[in-house]
């Protein structure tokens, strides 16, 4: 149960990183002055910070401008609860009186738990905060959620401003006890690295990644990316509201500017060194941005004795740090640990932990499906503007059988394939499926009712490696295993296809012909009754297409599912299928058996035009694939 | 046995660096050290940087001289980046390094996390320019402000409204900074104090153009205001004194330091007429026009901004200090500091002592006229009607 809790990697990962940051951080508390120690607590706490950006940024790929606003809320409740009642009475007059004397202080084990209880008060406030703010955000995507969430960061900035009776307004708040040291700061930031790991190695976590890479592909294994939004940003408010907890009580004075866009650059410059999408570049980017930043502050008290005295020149470090962020982007454009983690880059660490590297076996026997019901598509219509895509079209599809669907360019098959899936909005006419309308259902959904599909051009999971391709398919698809079983089934999916070699690559590294393999495996995870290939010879040569051929027959002949392929080669279709439907102009202009289909003048008449299908005969299956 | 190469350069390296250390930490008997944590870059620059001109020439001034208790200054610099975590680190830093005063930011949250941090070692420390009083109070006794404070500059003004027989007064604030809210709330509750009377409060969001709801209000009040005070600076106070001239509203306006700018004077017939206060005006004769002398001795090029001649006179004031305290001891130079009396400076006169640690200073008045700006007076208003902070 606790493998399904915290993926081994989180676990490594974390050790990996917290070990030496708290041996070295416990060694700087013990030999340092005070002036290091607290760049090095601050230090600390920006990790947590960073973890909170990246914990949302990192798994979704939408650059957070906001979460510098849940910091500066729980930094302004916390400093409202814990300001001491005299200073209360002079700085915060107007505070309602039951707040005023709110009194949070219970003992335990000789501890007073003030500090604790207040913190977690803060967290709680701001992490429901957020979760209502998350839900119109998390339904937006890419640039406009980022813009979304920098509206927020200026809302909120308002909002504490506003609020003069509990923030003093603009103005600063003062007397904020300060508590945070070296040690206690290293407690949240190995908290704050273990929530921040397991999150990202969770399935949920794994779901979301998958829609960073391609929400529409995500969507189509099942994915309710804006769940997981919602999810990855209530947690990542969390790890901010933390942190702001932490800067409060480290710096026991401040106004609501210092959570603001200064604030909210700092913490993008250390994820952007050290990696955007990766928890690992996020802590090491806040370490080595803060160390750049006390070499470049030490270069230039130097500097400025040694050399120019009077007058005195300032500047150079954020010079130097500018220079030092424009050579990070200019040669590793993904941050220092691009979409790696660190135990990934520690190569082995599997064994350190005693842990079984993956590898290919064959799994169980593929089940075979219940052979009742159909894919039925009644009179469908898709218009966009004035041109009907798909108009009035009908076709149905069952278990155990193949069925091709040709036509020429632009006779509306990928918008039939994008109909069925969900992925388009159908505009009249109905989609039932096994007895169920599936008309207006959402293309997450329809994967779960185990409808797979690929894609034109390849939609894989690119940065995610071919093993996470495929667990994340049976994640958002339901399949609820234990982590060891997830990972056997993902590469006994995979040797099916071929492909088990390369679970720890990343997708995007694979040749072509391997990634359609790989984007046939993860559709499978879906277990499904029905699947969609769209082109899924497209671009092979003859020697590949037939492998596919053999692939794909297996397919129906090992599970008995329904396949509907779509593609311009029609040798394959003509050998491949059982039963042929053929589109032109968004209408079925025929349907039957491949050679029946082949014979129909209408069929000769839009592949080749009026006059030329009088003289020429049908398109053979061995003129091969027309131009893609 | 050879000692490889590298061993003894980490050697030499090591012990170079400890005796650089153990230098650092040891008291030169021969100086006397003055720290400055200030933000010599970020959004603090434009006030700090030209502080720091006016400390570095009182320095030399000072040096010159003999320096204090016969002993020469050495200021050491740090620059805070306008960044409050970093303030507090500097002024450890310079706490480590062994000043014996501290100057610190010009703006509250970073005057107050390097502040308590003196306090606790017990050295006292001076914001540049922060101009709110209550910053002494909310860090300690060994915290000083230096600048002129806003209930001083408010009563320096309402006591010139009423002086012009002003009866009704309209305040126009902004509670985007503590400045802007404050000075004109300062200003109201001076002027009631003094006999006058608030007719109505405006208020703005700071970097709004339109001014046009704000005009129309003040054009419909009962009675009509004779005087319009308020503390906004641009781009907020062009915008405003356009929009209520062009609604052909003549009454007098009165703001504070500021607008002390170019922008000001530039504006033309609009601002012609509008009279501010502001650290001091270097009248003929007066020891502002001298430092302004030196500063461009100095500098080789003219000052350009009062915050040069306030961080002068912040710097011969903890000389002051120290002299009238005849030691180096925190605790001594904090009373003697605390003691100060009509101390003279660029601007004019200091006192500290019953003060609270908010010096009295002078406030000069002054008036835009032709685009010139033209000296009202000097004034040092009676303790007893500056608003309480």
């Amino acid at each position: 149960m606790m493998g399904r809790m915290i993926a081994p990697g989180a676990l490594a990962g974390s050790a990996l990183l917290f070990v030496p940051i708290a041996i070295l951080s416990l060694i700087g508390w013990q030999v340092l002055g005070n002036a290091q120690q607290g760049t090095l607590t601050h230090m600390l706490i920006m990790i947590v910070a960073v973890l909170a950006f990246s914990s949302f940024t990192g798994n979704s790929g939408i650059l957070s401008f906001g979460h510098a606003a849940f910091m500066g809320l729980s930094a302004h409740i916390t400093g409202a609860l814990t300001i001491p009642q005299a200073q209360k009475a002079i700085f915060l007059p107007d505070l309602p009186a039951w707040l005023a004397d709110a009194d949070f202080h219970y003992m335990l084990l000789g501890m007073d738990l003030h500090f604790f209880i207040v913190g977690l008060i803060a967290v709680v406030i701001v992490t429901f905060v957020a979760f209502l703010i998350g839900i119109p955000i998390s339904r937006l995507g890419g640039p406009s959620a980022a813009i979304a969430t920098l509206g927020l960061l200026i809302i909120v900035y308002g909002v504490i401003v506003g609020a003069r009776d509990f923030t003093r307004g603009s103005q600063a708040l003062i007397g904020v006890p300060k508590f945070i040291d070296i040690p206690t700061a290293l407690v949240f930031v190995a908290i704050a690295l273990v929530v921040a790991r397991t999150f990202r190695d969770s399935l949920s976590g794994l779901e979301l990644r998958a829609a960073r890479e391609d929400e529409p592909a995500a969507r189509a294994i099942g994915v309710n990316a804006h769940a997981r939004r919602l999810l990855a940003w209530t947690v990542s408010a969390s790890l901010a509201a933390l942190a702001g907890v932490l800067l409060a009580h480290f710096l026991g004075v401040y106004s609501p500017k210092e959570f603001y866009f200064q604030l909210t650059f700092a913490i993008l410059v250390m994820l952007i060194v050290g990696g955007m999408s990766s928890v690992s570049g996020a802590v090491v980017g806040a370490i080595l941005v803060t160390a750049m930043i006390e070499i470049l502050r030490k270069s230039e008290d130097y500097i400025n004795t040694a050399w120019f005295q009077e007058p005195t020149v300032f500047g150079l470090t954020d010079i130097g740090l500018s220079l030092a962020i424009l050579g990070v982007l200019f040669w590793r454009r993904d941050g220092l640990f691009g979409y790696r983690e660190i135990e990934e880059l520690a190569g082995g660490w599997r064994r350190w932990f005693g842990l079984k590297v993956h590898e290919a076996e064959q799994g169980a026997a593929p089940v075979r499906i219940q052979q009742e019901g159909a894919l039925e598509v009644r009179h469908v219509a898709k218009v966009f503007g004035g041109l009907r895509a798909v108009d009035d079209a009908s076709l149905s599809l069952k278990p155990g059988e193949i069925l091709g669907l040709i036509g020429p360019n632009g006779s509306g098959k990928t918008t039939m394939l994008g109909c069925i899936s969900g992925a388009l909005d159908i505009s009249e006419g109905a989609v039932n499926l096994d007895g169920h309308d599936i008309t207006q259902m959402p293309a997450h959904q329809i994967a779960r009712h185990r409808v797979g599909r690929s894609f034109q051009n390849i939609r894989l999971f690119t940065h995610l490696t071919c093993i996470e391709n495929v667990k994340a398919a049976l994640a958002a698809s339901g399949t609820r295993l234990a982590s060891a079983q997830m990972e056997q089934r993902a590469l006994a999916l995979m040797a099916e296809l071929g492909v088990a070699d390369y679970a720890e690559r990343r997708a995007g590294t694979l040749a072509y012909g391997l990634q359609r393999r790989l984007e046939i495996a993860r559709a499978l995870a879906l277990e499904p009754r029905y699947l969609l290939l769209d082109e899924p010879a497209a671009g092979m040569n003859e020697t590949e297409s037939d492998d596919l051929l053999k692939i794909l027959a297996g397919l129906r002949d090992s599970r008995g599912l329904g396949l509907l392929v779509v593609d311009h080669d029609l040798r394959l279709i003509m050998r491949l299928c059982d039963r042929v439907v053929v589109l032109n102009k968004g209408q079925v202009i025929a349907e039957g058996a491949p050679e029946e289909v082949q014979a129909n003048p209408d069929v000769i008449e839009a592949y080749l035009g009026k006059r030329r299908a009088a003289t020429k005969t049908a398109p053979h299956a061995t003129q091969g694939r027309e131009e893609p | 046995m050879r000692i490889p190469g590298y061993l003894k350069a980490t050697a030499a390296a090591l012990l170079l660096a400890g005796t650089s250390m153990s230098t650092a930490v040891q008291a030169d008997d021969h100086e006397i050290k003055i720290g400055y944590a200030g933000g010599f870059t970020g959004y603090l620059a434009p006030y700090d940087q030209p502080s720091l001109k006016g400390v570095q020439l009182a320095v030399d001034q000072l040096n010159a001289a003999g320096g204090i208790l016969g002993m020469q200054i050495e200021l050491i610099v740090k620059d805070t980046r306008t960044d409050t975590a970093q303030s507090a680190v500097a002024a450890q830093e310079l706490v480590d390094e062994g000043v014996v005063a501290m100057i610190v930011s010009c703006d509250v949250d970073p005057a107050v996390a390097s502040g308590v941090i003196a306090q606790a070692a017990e050295i006292p420390a001076a914001s540049s320019c922060a101009s709110t009083p209550t910053l002494p109070d909310a860090v300690g006794p060994y915290m000083f402000s230096n600048y002129t404070a806003d209930n001083l500059q408010a009563a320096v003004l309402a006591s010139y409204a009423r002086e012009q027989g002003y009866e009704n007064a309209y305040i126009l604030l902004s509670r985007d900074t503590p400045y802007t809210e404050k000075l004109p709330e300062y200003f109201a509750e001076a002027f009631q104090a003094m006999g006058g009377n608030l007719v109505a409060v405006g208020e703005y969001a700071t970097g709004q153009q339109d001014f046009s709801a704000e005009v129309t209000k003040i054009k419909g009040l009962d009675p009509q205001p004779d005087v319009i005070q308020t503390a906004a600076y641009e781009p907020d106070f062009p915008a405003f004194i356009k929009q209520l001239r062009a609604a052909g509203i003549d009454t007098p306006v009165l703001g504070s330091d500021g607008i002390d700018s170019p922008t000001t004077f530039g504006l033309g017939d609009v601002a012609e007429g509008v009279v501010f206060s502001n650290a001091g005006f270097a009248s003929p004769g007066s020891p502002l026009e001298a430092y302004e002398v030196a500063y461009e001795a100095k500098y080789g090029e003219p000052n350009d901004t009062v915050f040069t001649a306030t961080g002068y006179d912040l710097m011969m004031v903890i000389a002051a200090a120290i002299e009238a305290a005849g030691s180096t001891d925190g605790p001594a130079i904090r009373d003697a500091w605390d003691n100060l009396e009509n101390v003279e400076v660029a601007t004019g006169l200091i006192t500290y002592k019953d003060q609270n640690r908010v010096p009295v200073r002078v406030v000069a008045l002054n008036m835009v006229s032709g685009g010139e700006r033209v000296h009202v007076g000097d004034y040092s208003p009676d303790p007893s009607m500056i608003p309480a902070p």
